[in-house]
């Protein structure tokens, strides 16, 4: 018996609603519709650039990440600092979290917030428990 | 935080415990945290910072003659810093303890992903294929070596389990973080 993404459609490789950790999963190839980008890597693109929230990143030569009428994952991914893999055989991308995001924070003592459920679905935030002292046990049963 | 997906596994575990049992299945936590075997204990203090890093800890002795770690002394670190704030090192020495991921290691969990994916989806040439690849990209990772072991209908407990300690042992046992005080 197994949780997580298996029951999940979609692009997001997620582990439901507002727990996508900055996590994607393509599953037809790094094309995807432009009005796609929001939906799969969290950032929308506008005049100003890639933008999420209050954030624009500047996107200089926009014919760069356009490819058969679509918008390359992997580029936008290139240029939002995350690793992506892509699997040939079965045209699969995995995106990763923003790297030196990632390793700014760690190099400077600073925990990565992150969501994900319990055995029931709930979700859980590291920050949902600021102002605790937080232990956290990574473990498994392999 | 179980990086797993074997809920009766995780259950195993869960017994009497009255805090929240987290389950990541797609290995955030490997990622963000650099995170590359387990039990891999971190104390994160009331302003989100780590104050201790990456460590191999452990709770009991349950495998004390396998591991050599007493978890007495380990529990204690922990209850001092719960009670006092104490730590055993200094933020410095917390800032350089944990080695991140490479860029073979941060492929290598994107290649897990992958060969997760295809797996729930029944491709299971896809599956082996990507499997393969995050085991050759991260060959010194537990969470990629061993945790894959179930997914792919071996015995993380069996041959493959001590094949692969030996090429640890041989490699120098790397770790992410703080590796525990053997007796």
């Amino acid at each position: 018996m197994f949780v997580g993404a298996a029951s999940i459609a979609g692009t997001w490789l997620s582990y439901g609603a507002g727990m996508n950790n900055d996590l994607a999963l393509l599953e037809n190839g790094p094309v995807i519709a432009a009005d796609q980008l929001e939906a799969t890597l969290g950032w929308t693109l506008k005049p100003e650039g890639l933008c999420r929230d209050d954030t624009c990143v500047i996107v200089s030569d926009r014919a760069a990440i356009e490819r058969d009428g679509g918008i390359d994952a992997t580029a936008v991914a290139d240029l939002l600092d995350r690793p992506w893999a892509l699997d040939e055989a079965s045209n699969t991308v995995a995106v990763g979290a923003p790297r030196a995001a990632r390793r700014g924070a760690l190099n400077d003592l600073q925990a990565p917030d992150f969501v994900l459920p319990d055995l029931d679905g709930t979700a859980y935030a590291l920050s949902d428990h600021r102002s605790k002292k937080r232990l956290l046990v990574a473990f498994s049963s392999w | 935080m179980a990086v797993d997906e074997n809920v009766e596994g995780i259950r195993a575990f869960m017994d009497g415990i009255t805090y929240p049992v987290l389950v990541d299945t797609e290995h955030v936590l490997t990622e963000l945290y650099a995170i590359s075997n387990v039990p891999t204990v971190l104390m994160i203090d009331e302003d989100d910072r780590i104050a201790h890093p990456n460590w191999s800890a452990f709770a009991s002795d349950t495998f004390k003659e396998f591991t050599g770690v007493d978890s007495a002394k380990q529990v204690d670190v922990v209850r001092q810093w719960v009670l006092t704030g104490a730590l055993p090192l200094t933020p410095d020495e917390a800032k350089s303890a944990v080695g991140d991921n490479t860029p073979e290691e941060e492929s290598a969990r994107l290649h897990f992903r992958i060969a997760n994916h295809l797996r729930r989806q029944g491709d299971d040439d896809g599956a082996s294929r990507n499997f393969d690849k995050a085991a050759e990209l991260a060959p010194h990772d537990w969470t990629i070596r061993r945790a894959m072991l179930p997914l792919r209908g071996g015995d993380p407990f069996g041959d493959e389990f001590f094949a692969l300690s030996a090429e640890f042992d041989a490699a120098g046992r790397p770790f992410h973080g703080i590796a525990a005080e053997r007796n």
